[in-house]
């Protein structure tokens, strides 16, 4: 039976990545930072794409986790594996080198061409002018995600090898006001690093990743074993107290102070954090299955298109935002601009080149 | 010669994963676990997490060979492998390709990353010419490993090709740093294969392809499992 909530939920998680990093060029918080930073900034950017960052990608983890546990109940563990390198692997080992190569290329474009450079775009161009540049440690830019689950499908399978069967009951057993109590052992993965977390792009894997991501996945395996868990959860309360803390969380943000020599979050970020992450991530799964538990013709089509536009969107949308850089338009117009252009031309390549292909058994 | 029976041999590799999967499993944790001490990005967690790297993959492949071949000597399933139909060849391709898959790819990534790690930090380039030469010679410590057990039924001798070959890193590091024209390059900016460096890597991988043909021809010449 298709799960339509599921498929819609990770269609707009996917959308939404779209709309995160777009924002970024206009928030105040990373303007020294991010490349695409633009002059035209705002600070409602910031308290929009934060509170987002904070269950986006829990939300991807979970049902990942859920769709894992599900697969090696229909086909095996290798049929998990096997479907996974079809979907995962395969488009990350393909991908990531035409990515990194056209991030890269445009960055290097702008910072010779744009006449106002973000601080990264200044720094591009000074490096470039060294005579022996040092070169950067390769990175899996956006495509995290994938290597990520890579290494939690690979951890699954371990821990299925030596874990006893009862261990797999135990979240059986739990009862649900366990979900109050488990954000508090997700904060010091928060705390080991800075807020906002980054974003683990390095091929060496990071403990607070694993440990962070790596708890939302191991949920979404246990929500499958016991479906109906959390359904009984009232989505607006959980949101409701996600927003309050959130707006404490951003509040504590602008007035935290961090060591440079050493980043990390106060635990006073990392504890909300760990809780806003949770409770939004919870949010999310039981509204999408009240609400949004039925077939429709343009979320499917926008569920078939979203992976593609989750690979291909970075570029697309780094180039677009160069391209807006030097002119003097409010910000949001140009966020409009590049999120459209973006979208059109990823789904424009998904129904040219994925949709109708064979391509789409990897990425459709 | 009896073409090979590949079905039976594919079934013997997977027999054999079967009886590893939950050491290798533990590998790969532990594996992990040493490539985070490495994202740590401290002096202190390199050198733990390199040398946790090193122990897991001595440790997978000493496992292997012992799992798939000597604890089948001791519990006496050689009996029960020898009434399918299968050549001394078959089952020696079988105990090769299993072995080879299981130390491959942990060796494998274990050498790409500690390459990528060298190269993409600030430790000296020449490094990766050192690290080589390390994975060269536990590359080679396996074959020999592998090959003893595969000819030699005695579990004394096998135990003792195991951590002879596998602890020999030990003066086998202590001599490389002798050698003034290699830890030159070690400490050095530019990967430079001169050489010794290049006759010490030829004489490895001479050493491994040669005992495993060796050995390959050895069973080839079988009739008879004894």
């Amino acid at each position: 039976m298709r799960l339509h909530y599921l498929d819609n939920l990770r269609a707009l998680a996917m959308l939404a990545g779209v709309l995160f990093h777009a924002a970024l060029a206009y928030s105040p918080l990373i303007h020294p930072y991010w490349p695409p930073a633009d002059r035209s900034q705002s600070q409602l950017v910031d308290i929009f794409a934060w509170f987002l960052h904070l269950f986006r990608m829990p939300l991807f983890f979970m049902i990942a986790g859920y769709f894992a546990a599900e697969l090696i109940e229909r086909r095996g563990m290798l049929g998990l594996m096997r479907n996974r390198a079809r979907r995962i692997l395969i488009p990350f080992a393909v991908l990531l080198v035409p990515i990194v190569m056209s991030l890269s290329w445009s960055t290097q474009w702008a910072a010779a061409n744009v006449q106002h450079p973000s601080p990264v775009l200044q720094w591009v161009a000074q490096f470039s002018l060294q005579a022996n540049p040092p070169q950067l440690p390769p990175s899996t830019s956006h495509l995290w995600f994938l290597y990520y689950l890579l290494w939690f499908y690979v951890l699954l399978w371990a821990m299925r090898s030596l874990l006893p069967e009862t261990v797999w009951r135990l979240p059986e057993r739990l009862p649900r006001w366990w979900i109050c109590v488990a954000p508090m052992l997700l904060s010091p993965a928060l705390a080991s690093v800075v807020a906002p977390h980054p974003a683990p792009e390095s091929f060496l894997p990071q403990f607070w990743a694993f440990a962070f991501f790596g708890s939302f996945f191991a949920f979404g395996t246990a929500v499958y074993r016991r479906r109906g868990w959390i359904d009984a959860l009232s989505p607006i309360w959980l949101a409701s107290i996600g927003v309050l803390l959130y707006g404490l969380w951003f509040a504590l943000l602008r007035h935290a102070t961090i060591d440079p020599s050493n980043p990390r979050a106060p635990w006073s970020l990392a504890i909300l954090g760990a809780y806003i992450s949770v409770l939004m991530t919870l949010a999310c799964w039981v509204a999408g299955r009240r609400w949004l538990n039925a077939q429709s013709r343009v979320m499917r089509y926008l569920a078939g298109g979203s992976y593609w536009t989750y690979l291909l969107h970075l570029p697309l949308l780094f180039l677009a935002q160069y391209l807006l850089m030097d002119l003097s338009w409010h910000w949001s117009l140009k966020f409009a601009i590049a999120v459209f252009a973006t979208l059109l031309l990823s789904y424009l390549s998904y129904e040219l080149l994925i949709r109708r292909t064979e391509l789409r058994r990897f990425v459709g | 010669m009896n073409s090979l029976n590949i079905p039976v041999i594919k079934r013997l590799i997977a027999k054999d994963w079967l009886l590893f999967q939950k050491q290798l499993a533990a590998h790969v944790l532990a594996g992990a676990f040493a490539l985070c001490l490495l994202g740590l990005a401290k002096p202190w967690a390199f050198y733990l997490g390199s040398l946790l790297l090193i122990i897991v993959l001595v440790a997978a492949s000493c496992f292997s060979i012992s799992t798939s071949l000597v604890n089948e000597r001791r519990d006496q399933t050689l009996a029960f492998v020898m009434s399918l139909p299968i050549s001394p060849l078959d089952f020696y391709l079988s105990k090769l390709a299993g072995n080879l898959i299981t130390f491959a790819v942990p060796f494998l990534v274990l050498a790409v990353g500690t390459i990528a790690v060298i190269l993409f930090t600030p430790l000296p380039d020449g490094l990766v010419v050192y690290s080589m030469l390390l994975f060269g010679h536990i590359l080679a410590a396996f074959c020999v490993s592998l090959s003893v057990a595969m000819a030699v039924e005695s579990e004394g001798w096998n135990i003792f090709a195991m951590i002879s070959s596998m602890v020999m890193i030990n003066p086998f590091i202590m001599g490389l740093g002798q050698i003034e024209s290699i830890s030159a390059i070690a400490r050095g900016p530019d990967i430079i294969f001169n050489a010794p460096v290049i006759a010490i890597l030829a004489a490895q991988l001479v050493l491994s392809v040669a005992l495993l043909c060796l050995t390959g021809w050895a069973h080839c010449r079988k009739t008879a499992f004894y």
